[in-house]
Order: C-alpha cells, then sequence, then structure tokens
C-alpha cells in the first residue's frame, strides 16, 4: 500500500499565548473523502494553513502525497498536487469568470497547453459556460462559490482542501457542490473538508476527524464514531394513553415511554407488546438515529457552532 | 437619546486616530505652510527669511556709476547678487559675468535674473536732456517675482547710487535747458538741496530715496531668459503645474491602486495568492511593475495633453530623452511609494487616510501647489526631502532650464542628480516595503 495522500502527525502552533494546535494528527487516504470537524477556534482553520504551507508548524509534520513538506525543493513541486478552496469567495469580481479561471489556473501551475481545456471543463463543471464573459461581481453567491472551487481544482490537485465550500449557499447551489466535490472524488482526487454541515459531512465523508482545542479528539467513519461514543442503538419514544410501569432501560415521563434499542426490527415489537399486555395504548412512535451532532456533544462537550 | 448619539460619534472618533488627526491637526499643518509660505514665519530669523533672489551683475561699463550702481543693489537683503562665479579649487578667481554667461545661467535656473550695465551707462547717467543708455534686466520668467522685485530694486538703486552725479547733471541740464547760468542764490539752494538729499539718503539707505517716491531715473530693458520662445511666461507655467499636478495625482492613484493589495488582504484573495505557486517578492514586484507603467502612461497623458492643448514644447528629441528619463524613475518611486503606504497600513480605511495626509504634506512642501522660489529658505530646505520635489525639479529642468546649446548627452547628465534621487527613493521605498509585507509571510 503506498504513501497516505495526506499525513499530520503531532502538528503542534502557538501564536503568542494561544495555543492554536497542540499536536494535532490526521490521514487522508488516497481517493479518500475526509471530514475536519471542530467547533469555532479549536484548530481547523490552522491546520489546513499548515498544510497550505501558510503557517509555519512549531512542532510535528506534514507528509503530501509521501514527501515531507519542509521548504525542500521537492516539497515546492509536491505541492503543485495541492489544491486549495479557501472559505472566502477569492476571485476578482472585476474579471470575468473565464479570466479568473486561467488566472488562478497560471498561479498553481497549470500548463498552458492544458490550462484552455481545464477552464472549459471548469465552466462546465460548474454549469456557468453561458456566463463565462460575465463579470464575477455580477454573480450570485452560489455562482461565486462554485467558481472559487472550480479555481482551486483547475490544475488537476491530487489532494484538495475545502473550507467551507458550501458556506452562505442556497439548499440548490449547495446540492450542486456536492455534485461537483463528488466527481471530483469519482476522479480520484483526496478531499479533506471542513464544515459546520454535520448532516452533510455525515452523508458524504468516508471518514471524519473532529478537533477541539488544537487536537484531534476522535476519528473514523461516522459509524465507528457513533459506536465508540453515544453507541449504534437507537433512541425511541413511545407516547402512551396512560401512564403503564417503564421497563428495565426506560423511563417514564408524563405517559412517554422513552429509551434506547440496540437493534429496533427485534426489539421494538416485543416493547410494543409488553406495554400492550400492561393495559398501555401506543398513540404513537418516535424512533431516532444516532446523529453526528451527538457525537459531537459527546466528544466536545459544546454544539459545533460555539 | 441624542446624547447617545453624540456619544457614540465622538467614541467612533476618538479610536480613529487618522479621523482625529484629519479633523484637527491636518488643518493646523496645512495653515502652517502656507502661513510660512505667504506669510514670511519669522521673518526676523535666518531660517525663516523669504529665501533671496539670486541675480547676477554684468558690469560692462566699468565706470564709477556702474559700480556704484551695482553695489547698491548689492546692499539690498532680498538680492543675492554675483559679479563672478563661485571660486572653487580649479578656479580661484573667476572672471566675471558676461551677458552670455549670465544668460545662460539664468535660463539654467541657476540665477533669478541678470543686470547688465551696458558700456557708456556711466558717461549718461543722469543726463536729463536726452535719453541714456538702458540697463539690461535677464529675468526668468517661470518665477513672476524675478523681473518685477529686481526691476523696482534697480530704480531704488540707481538714485542712491550716484546721487551726486545725478544732481549735477540736473544742474547743468537746468542752466542748459533755463536759459543761462544760475544765479548766485539759485546756485546755492541747489547745493543746498544736494546736500539735504545726501543727508537723507545716508540716513534712510536706499529705502528711503525710493520711498520719496522717486523712480525710474534709468531706462530698464527687460529680456526674458527664454526669448527665443513666443509666450514664455504662459509656457513655464505649463510646465510647471503639468509637473505638479502630474506628480501630485500620480501619487494619489499609485497609493489608490496599491490599496488592492489591502483589498485582497481583506478578501481572502491574498491568502490565497500566496498559497499559490506566488511569493511575497513577486507579488509586490509584479504590482510594483504594472503601477510604474500605469503611472508613466499618466504622466506621459498629463504632458501630452499640456503639449497639444496648451503648447508644451514636448516634440523634440531632446526633451522627449530628457522627459522619460526623468518620468520613468518618477512613475516608479510613486509606484514604490504607493506600495509602501499600502504595506505600513492595516486596512484600506487607513491607507486612505494616511496617504491624503502624506501626500497633501508632500506636494505642498515639494512645491506641487506653489512653487518653491516664494518659500522661505528652511521650506526649500524641506522639500529637498520630497521624492515629489525632486521629480518637479527635472520636470522643469527639461522643460524649462535646459540649455537649447547642450548636446543630447549634456542635457541628460544634467539631470542626473534629480533621477538619482528618484531611483534610490524608489529602491528604499521598495526594501521597506518588502520588509513590511512580511506580515503576509507565512506565519
Amino acid at each position: 500500500m503506498g504513501s497516505p495522500a495526506l499525513l499530520v502527525e503531532a502538528a503542534s502552533k502557538r501564536f503568542g499565548e494561544t495555543l492554536a494546535l497542540a499536536s494535532a494528527s490526521l490521514t487522508l487516504e488516497r481517493g479518500e473523502w475526509l471530514a475536519l470537524l471542530g467547533p469555532n477556534g479549536a484548530g481547523k482553520t490552522t491546520l489546513v494553513r499548515s498544510i497550505a504551507d501558510r503557517v509555519r508548524l512549531d512542532g510535528g509534520a506534514i507528509d503530501l502525497l509521501g514527501q515531507r513538506l519542509d521548504g525542500s525543493p521537492a516539497a515546492a513541486l509536491v505541492r503543485n498536487k495541492l489544491g486549495m478552496v479557501p472559505q472566502e469567495i477569492a476571485l476578482f469580481p472585476m474579471l470575468t469568470a473565464a479570466e479568473n479561471l486561467r488566472l488562478w489556473g497560471e498561479l498553481s501551475g497549470a500548463g498552458d497547453k492544458d490550462l484552455g481545456q481545464r477552464i472549459e471543463w471548469a465552466l462546465e463543471w460548474t454549469d456557468l459556460e453561458t456566463r463565462r464573459h460575465d463579470l464575477v461581481g455580477t454573480f450570485s453567491g452560489g455562482m461565486k462559490r462554485r467558481l472559487n472551487i472550480a479555481c482551486g481544482v483547475l490544475h488537476r490537485p491530487e489532494v484538495v482542501l475545502l473550507d467551507e465550500p458550501t458556506v452562505g449557499v442556497d439548499p440548490q447551489s449547495r446540492e450542486r457542490i456536492w455534485e461537483m466535490l463528488s466527481e471530483l472524488r469519482r476522479e480520484g482526487a483526496a478531499l479533506l473538508l471542513t464544515t459546520h454541515q454535520l448532516d452533510e459531512a455525515q452523508q458524504v465523508a468516508d471518514r471524519i476527524v473532529i478537533i477541539d482545542h488544537g487536537r484531534d479528539v476522535a476519528a473514523g467513519s461516522f459509524q465507528q464514531l457513533v459506536r465508540d461514543t453515544i453507541g449504534a442503538g437507537r433512541r425511541v419514544s413511545l407516547h402512551l394513553d396512560k401512564p403503564v410501569a417503564a421497563p428495565a432501560g426506560f423511563e417514564l415521563d408524563n405517559s412517554v415511554l422513552r429509551g434506547t434499542l440496540d437493534d429496533v426490527a427485534q426489539a421494538l415489537p416485543a416493547l410494543l407488546q409488553r406495554v400492550a399486555t400492561a393495559g398501555g395504548k401506543v398513540l404513537d412512535v418516535e424512533i431516532e438515529a444516532p446523529s453526528l451532532q451527538a457525537v459531537f456533544i459527546h466528544l466536545t462537550g459544546r454544539e459545533l457552532r460555539e | 437619546m441624542i446624547g447617545t448619539m453624540m456619544r457614540l460619534g465622538w467614541t467612533n472618533l476618538k479610536r480613529d486616530r487618522v479621523a482625529l488627526f484629519l479633523t484637527f491637526l491636518m488643518p493646523l499643518v496645512f495653515f502652517s505652510i502656507f502661513a510660512a509660505i505667504f506669510g514670511n514665519m519669522g521673518g526676523s530669523g535666518e531660517s525663516g527669511a523669504m529665501k533671496a533672489l539670486r541675480v547676477l551683475a554684468v558690469d560692462e561699463d566699468g565706470s564709477d556709476v556702474s559700480r556704484a550702481l551695482l553695489a547698491s543693489l548689492a546692499a539690498e537683503d532680498s538680492l543675492d547678487v554675483a559679479a563672478a562665479p563661485d571660486a572653487n579649487e580649479e578656479t580661484p578667481e573667476p572672471a566675471s559675468w558676461t551677458r552670455d554667461s549670465a544668460y545662460r545661467e539664468v535660463r539654467g535656473g541657476r540665477a533669478a535674473a541678470a543686470v547688465v550695465v551696458p558700456r557708456g551707462f556711466g558717461e549718461e547717467y543722469g543726463n536729463f536732456g536726452q535719453p541714456g543708455q538702458p540697463l539690461e534686466l535677464i529675468y526668468d520668467a517661470s518665477n513672476p517675482m524675478a523681473q518685477f522685485a529686481v526691476s523696482g530694486l534697480l530704480q531704488a538703486a540707481a538714485f542712491q547710487a550716484a546721487p551726486s552725479a545725478l544732481m549735477e547733471s540736473g544742474f547743468e541740464a537746468l542752466e542748459q535747458f533755463g536759459g543761462g547760468d544760475l544765479t548766485e542764490d539759485q546756485q546755492s539752494a541747489m547745493t543746498s538741496l544736494k546736500a539735504l538729499v545726501d543727508e537723507q539718503i545716508e540716513q534712510g539707505g536706499p529705502a528711503a530715496a525710493s520711498d520719496g517716491g522717486i523712480g525710474g531715473l534709468v531706462q530698464v530693458v527687460s529680456t526674458p531668459a527664454h526669448e527665443d520662445d513666443d509666450d514664455t511666461q504662459s509656457f513655464s507655467m505649463v510646465a510647471y503645474y503639468a509637473a505638479g499636478i502630474g506628480v501630485m495625482f500620480l501619487l494619489f492613484s499609485m497609493t489608490g491602486a496599491a490599496g488592492t493589495l489591502l483589498d485582497e488582504q481583506d478578501s481572502g484573495t491574498l491568502e490565497r495568492l500566496l498559497a499559490s505557486n506566488l511569493t511575497v517578492s513577486q507579488l509586490l514586484g509584479g504590482k510594483w511593475l504594472f503601477y510604474s507603467l500605469m503611472g508613466l502612461v499618466q504622466v506621459v497623458l498629463m504632458f501630452a495633453w499640456g503639449a497639444a492643448v496648451f503648447g508644451l514644447d514636448l516634440w523634440s528629441i531632446k526633451t522627449l530623452a530628457g522627459f522619460f528619463l526623468v518620468a520613468i524613475p518618477t512613475a516608479a518611486a510613486a509606484a514604490a511609494f504607493g506600495i509602501l503606504l499600502a504595506t505600513l497600513c492595516q486596512s484600506r480605511a487607513q491607507l486612505g487616510g494616511i496617504s491624503t495626509i502624506v501626500i497633501l504634506v508632500m506636494s505642498a512642501l515639494g512645491g506641487s501647489m506653489v512653487p518653491r522660489f516664494v518659500m522661505p529658505d528652511f521650506m526649500d530646505t524641506l522639500s529637498k526631502f520630497t521624492f515629489n520635489g525632486w521629480a518637479l525639479d527635472g520636470f522643469l529642468k527639461v522643460f524649462w532650464y535646459n540649455d537649447p546649446d547642450s548636446s543630447l548627452f549634456d542635457s541628460l547628465v544634467d539631470l542626473a542628480p534629480q533621477v538619482s534621487v528618484l531611483s534610490a527613493a524608489c529602491i528604499v521605498f521598495l526594501l521597506i516595503s518588502r520588509r513590511l509585507a512580511r506580515r503576509w509571510e507565512r506565519i
């Protein structure tokens, strides 16, 4: 097995009195989609900027495609295989879509021969072919976001850093952006994504790394995280017509019976039968699947946006 | 509620130091600059006194009267009269000015005027019967003070220089045209009057004579040092203001353009640019080169407009070569200055405030607003520390103080001080900018 696309080992960074990174580690495999989650101030941006070579680490190391990012000429070469999509709309509003693509393509090291084709690809990929000659300043938020992403991947990077790529866009645009990123992944790019959209991270990411206070506190697939933290059981609530005796592991609260079932398919019928036997009538049933939100709160003790 | 809004306004103002400076101190700074220029601030002191006009004395006559006239002129505090070039190691005893050498000096901007006393002036001085030899005043038309001030002072000096000769000539004229010899009483009265005039002049100095309303004793023929030009005065001012206004607006446009660095910083574009293969040096270098070209086009447009509409003499090889020799380092230095201010400031708003202050002060001191020849000595010295003052000097050398007889090479060499200072300023500004831009490097 080859080296991972990205390997961060015990990265640490201090800004004055503030410890931004305290031995944070993560691994992004080739072709993998990794979501990096953490509350505000947890160190996500510092970590992403370190990978993009905009922050010099105090300790630890970063390997990109097997090459240590140590400032050497070889490291400079391998950085051409890294794509960066910042959270900000980092485009030139007085340039057209095509002009922005050309500029960022040139700066990212996209070859002259290939650049024209890549611009055509990007315009099609972002659904902006008909707006290619329009100034970016006239675009909607969603269009700018799509172009922002395209400018970061024009040079066919093998690893793409995406910092909040869907922030501030409407649901339709967000859906389109996820489709675009899925296409990138299908083409073999490894994606490292920071986001506040937990439900989307849960849906699209192969693995999730949760970072807090500058260090990684958990990593794995969603199922692994759930199993390792809050457990895989479903939270079940039965609304009854009258209070009945609560079975073991359940609580009764104003005629609502609440508890967790590890295997809903098998355990729920038995539970319903037991309530009926006790003389109760079930008016409604709520089954709540474990969420990343719950995992996050379990691990960090706070909401993602705090 | 009104009190709350007032408190809000005051809190905002007191926390915005640039706004505070613009509101309260900037007017005082400008007032002081213009008061110093026009009000002759501290005129009693050496540094605050109005700069003396440099006048060259050409004595072709060599008579007692001509020597007395020039000596009297030299006694004027407001004039710096030189009879010969300054001595140096090569020429410890330089020859006196001739009309030609003095003319070249004035044309080259190294003197405000030259007074030529023609041969035979002394013999005919005070001859009331017929017009005598006129004095010639060669003046720099780009300095409107020169002609009128020196001309007026010449009349005063003429009266003071040889009053006895004047009186004696007057008696002779009276006897000649009055129909015969004067009586003893008449001669006695005239002698007393002559003594009284001498006494008054001795007591009151040269001003006493001119203040008494006696003027026009000598004829003065004024010759502009650019006599070959059709409209010297207007051309000189066109050249002056094309340079002055051009350089001032060059600075404004350069700082405005360099402000995109701060816009890009705020929008996150700068971070993305530097996360690409671009280095900070390349970023600044690319912007500086573009702004320099932009500034050069701006200056070219300004002077081309001056040539097309106001008849500025731009279209000769020598002028064009000199123009570009000055315009290129001027544009480059202005671009570097704009980048320096942008790297110094943290935000576009801060840049707007600071650049307004710095550029207006520099322009006032450098001569973009008010010609430097009206400035007191200390302000003229201060202007040497403004690079736009050097740019202005360079353009004036090209368009005004050019020697028509000099070769192309010599005229370009003559611009070496200005070009050197502008180039050095450009390099210094760029080095400081690069240093300040370290905040954008990886941290």
